[in-house]
């Protein structure tokens, strides 16, 4: 290859196989090597709920600007399994390059490989097999192959396999790296020499980037908050905040405990947030369907604790590790009986980080529970963000009385009324704090009660402290031009999807404004007042019944302003397709396409 | 002096067991010197589950069935703390079975103590876990929850105390204190407690009790021997009382609790010196 290399602009890689096959950690290795060089990465997983087995897939968008979405086309695929490339097929083209395992034979005729696309044909497996005597280490020796073919330096590639390695001991890291050389020697008998790839990589010298998952940022940002007990049950997705915290929070004096269920989780989670613990659980559907009864006493018994849903298909057992928006109802009115909480949703691992920090605190400040709605995608899938400022961190534990402060009251009520329904509290061990904490209606005191007459003051005394907290909850933030009459709103996932379906229609002509909301409960005006003010809004959601949408109406939205955009498939959308869907719905509702 | 609730006066049936469980326990702490302040009760749903409010503590009135995950979740975020489950045997053995299984093999410092009077009160008098054959309909073996206790290899306090016999669950009481309090974990206590309404064994228990504390060469600490023993006494339709199990094994909050730090409840969350380890977490990220 001669001439001037292009810059990489945006560049999608997906690596496929069997499940077991490693493709995840190739895609997660170029992801670093990118992020180490200042390029912007995103990665999305497409696995089964198995071990092992099945074709699966892990797919790699790089690009110069940030982007939060994997792109329509496939510009490199990596198969392990020729039957990956079939299933993948309508997402090649004939600039596509297909790289694939020729171990078992070349590819047959009607492979899926589009007209015109180069196609290269490594075996290996056979050399992992001969050189290592195991399978596995292919997957080491095409990451080389793919270095050398986007153009990412040998040295750079063996520094993110020292750093990923290394924490699997001496011998793990020595034979990835023996790997790594006999995918170079390959890759230079297929024509694939040093230093001239495909692009000019040029390390940035700005600031390096955190390559994180959304489920990383909602632990660190617990931990940075002071976040000190974690109870959790592993469950895709949300298994990561679990396993991140037990490795870091003992670092930081926290305690974390993998329970026997998620009834023993709420309930190990309430006795340590009754210490004045910052305390936080996380789950998925399944699981917060479980937790019901311990959400209706955080209500009731006013004790603050912050319950991370990293949504995935449902009902039931569902698809576990497909993407879904169907826990919004159950977010916002699960549990028995009427009691306030809080339930917010980021939609970038930024957002995860400081909307938990934000949770911790209101939580405490107002001694609710509060949700933060995550989903598959947001949850797992790898991005690039700019390194976290923690001086940004305020930490708020909201009223509470020491020694000193309690000494100074006459008369000590756990459950004093007071004007925005919080009352101040002791943690147990504060002499003179003696209290009683319930689940029954209670009178100011804590002592149970019955008598008509409290429990209207009660109640009152709970629901007052969803108007209180109006000013502290996270306002949306609009994406583009406030003028436009046509508008997007959704949450999570649909995030990145959304900013790039905005930039598509506005290149065809279409002005469209974006309203991503960060708090869904309660419902702020903001959010029922956009789809007033719009001509039209594309409200974007992962479930089968428009359950975000209908919030939205139940709370004074413009219902004959809205379309519904439902995915239920367990696919994650494409910007493509998302304007097509819009374009489309715009038709047939006469409006004028610019 | 700050006034704060006033503990009432018990609501149960006058002759409860309750009431000797209750009188164990005030007298257990006060002699051991444990300030109200570091008193954390954790109750259970069902008669047994209004102790709390009885005594100058902090009280929390738990979920039905879930009273020794709040207590694990307590005394790990607090261990200063002396933590003390209370419920009766349909909170605990039925919907809180499993977490006993679980509590028995963590070995957290707290203390729980089961009123077990083989019916739901509560509710009017329906069978309970621990029913005896034949009442109201029952057609299930009884469970014996300290030969489950037994079972688990990380038990290290298992004890049975009978209300009628009020110097011993004193005497009890005390040693289940104290055995959390030494950190060497879980002890559990269960206490007949006749529910004189529903369920009244007074009679049948004071004859059916056999105090294991007096058995000459038996040995707490041999937990092969006791689960014989205890298989033994069942077969005869005995009902062994008396510190049945005692063993070593470390709290659960001594191996799970960074002894750097504070204890989590009480730690500065804005210590400066957290800075430098929270950027390490970031560059973890970075590197």
């Amino acid at each position: 290859m001669t001439g001037v290399r292009p810059r990489l602009e945006d560049l999608s890689i997906i690596v496929s196989g069997q499940g077991g096959d490693g493709s995840l950690t190739v895609i997660n290795i170029l992801a670093d090597v990118l992020r180490s060089v200042g390029l912007r990465a995103y990665t999305e997983r497409d696995v089964l709920s198995r071990i092992k087995g099945g074709i699966v897939a892990a797919t790699l968008r790089a690009c110069r600007e940030e982007r939060l979405g994997i792109g329509s086309q496939i510009d490199l695929i990596v198969a392990f399994d020729v039957a990956a490339i079939r299933k993948e097929s309508h997402r090649l083209n004939d600039r596509s390059i297909v790289i694939y395992d020729n171990s078992g034979g070349a590819l047959a005729d009607d492979s899926g490989v589009p007209e015109g696309a180069r196609v290269i044909g490594i075996p290996f497996s056979r050399h992992a097999v001969r050189a290592f005597s195991r399978d596995i280490y292919k997957n080491s020796i095409s990451s080389a192959v793919v270095g050398r073919l986007i153009g990412l330096s040998d040295t750079d590639m063996r520094s993110a396999f020292e750093k990923r390695f290394s924490r699997r001991g001496a011998q793990a890291l020595k034979y990835n790296l023996d790997a790594l050389a006999v995918g170079h020697e390959l890759a230079d008998e297929v024509g694939l020499t040093a230093d001239e790839g495909l692009y000019d990589i040029v390390s940035a010298d700005s600031e390096p980037h955190m390559l994180i998952t959304g489920n990383e940022a909602v632990a660190f940002g617990f931990a940075v908050a002071g976040g000190r007990f974690f109870a959790g049950y592993p469950i895709t997705p949300s298994t990561d905040i679990m396993e991140w915290l037990e490795k870091w929070l003992p670092r930081f004096g926290g305690v974390v405990r993998q329970a026997e269920d998620e009834l023993s989780v709420i309930n190990m989670a309430i006795g340590a947030a009754l210490t004045g613990t910052r305390t936080m659980v996380a789950t998925s559907g399944p699981g917060l369907a479980l937790m019901q009864e311990g959400i209706g006493q955080l209500g009731m018994a006013e004790i603050p604790l912050v319950v991370v849903d990293a949504q995935r298909s449902g009902p039931s057992t569902g698809m576990p590790t497909k993407p879904e928006q169907s826990d919004l109802n159950l977010l916002v009115y699960g549990g028995h009986g009427d009691f306030p909480r809080i339930v917010l949703s980021p939609g970038t691992p930024e957002q995860c980080f400081y909307l938990t920090v934000k949770a911790c605190n209101l939580a405490e400040m107002y001694q609710v529970p509060v949700f933060i709605a995550l989903d598959q995608g947001l949850s797992q899938n790898l991005a690039t963000i700019d390194p976290i400022d923690q001086s940004q961190v305020v930490i708020n534990r909201g009223k509470r009385l020491d020694t000193e402060s309690l000494a100074e009251l006459p008369v000590y009520k756990r459950y004093a009324f007071s004007d925005d329904g919080v009352s101040a509290f002791a943690t147990p061990g504060t002499p003179g704090g003696m209290s009683l904490v319930t689940g029954n209606e209670h009178d100011e005191f804590g002592q149970v009660s019955t008598d008509p007459g409290n429990r209207s003051r009660m109640m009152h005394k709970r629901q007052i402290k969803v108007q209180a907290m109006q000013p502290d909850l996270p306002r949306a933030i609009i994406h583009g031009a406030r003028t436009a009459e046509i508008g997007f709103i959704g949450i999570g996932m649909t995030h990145g999807v959304i900013l790039e379906a905005q930039e598509i229609l506005a290149e065809r002509g279409f002005s469209v404004q974006y309203h991503q909301p960060q708090t869904l409960w309660p419902m702020l005006d903001e959010t029922p007042a956009f789809t007033r003010d719009c001509r039209c809004v594309f409200v974007v959601e992962y479930n089968a019944t428009a359950q975000l949408a209908k919030l939205i109406v139940a709370h004074g939205g413009e219902n004959a302003h809205i379309e519904s955009i439902l995915v239920f498939d367990g696919v994650p959308l494409r910007a493509e397709d998302l304007v097509q869907k819009v374009i489309e719905r715009l038709d047939t509702r006469g409006e004028k396409v610019a | 002096m700050t006034e704060t609730f006033t503990p009432g006066r018990p609501i149960w049936c006058a002759g409860c067991g309750d009431f000797g469980v209750l009188e164990a326990l005030v007298s257990a702490l006060d002699a051991l010197q444990v300030p109200a302040q570091d008193r954390m009760i954790i109750a259970g749903i069902g008669c047994s589950g209004s102790l709390q409010n009885y005594l100058s503590c902090y009280g929390y009135h738990a979920l039905h069935g879930r009273v020794l995950p709040t207590a694990t979740g307590a005394k790990l975020a607090n261990p200063d703390l002396t933590v003390i489950g209370v419920g009766g045997d349909g909170d605990g053995y039925a919907i809180g079975g499993g977490h006993l299984v679980h509590a028995f093999k963590r070995n957290p410092g707290v203390t729980y103590i089961v009123m077990n009077n083989g019916t739901y009160g509560l509710t009017k008098g329906q069978a309970s876990p621990t029913s005896a054959t034949g009442y109201q309909n029952n057609i299930e073996e009884d469970l014996d929850p300290v030969m489950l206790g037994l079972s688990i290899p990380g038990s290290t306090f298992l004890a049975r105390g009978y209300s009628g016999h009020p110097a011993q669950l004193l005497q009890l009481t005390r040693a289940a204190l104290e055995h959390s309090a030494q950190g060497r974990g879980m002890a559990y206590l269960e206490v007949l407690s006749p529910c004189v309404t529903y369920n009244d064994t007074y009679r049948e228990w004071r004859t059916s009790v056999y105090d294991m504390d007096n058995e000459d060469g038996y040995d707490p600490g041999d937990r092969a021997a006791a689960f014989g023993r205890m298989t033994e006494l069942r077969e005869q339709g005995r009902l062994p009382l008396g510190l049945i199990y005692q063993g070593e094994r470390p709290a659960l909050e001594s191996l799970a609790l960074n002894p750097e730090f504070a204890v989590p409840a009480r730690q500065d969350l804005q210590d400066p010196n957290l800075i430098d380890r929270y950027r390490e977490a970031m560059q973890s990220f970075i590197r």
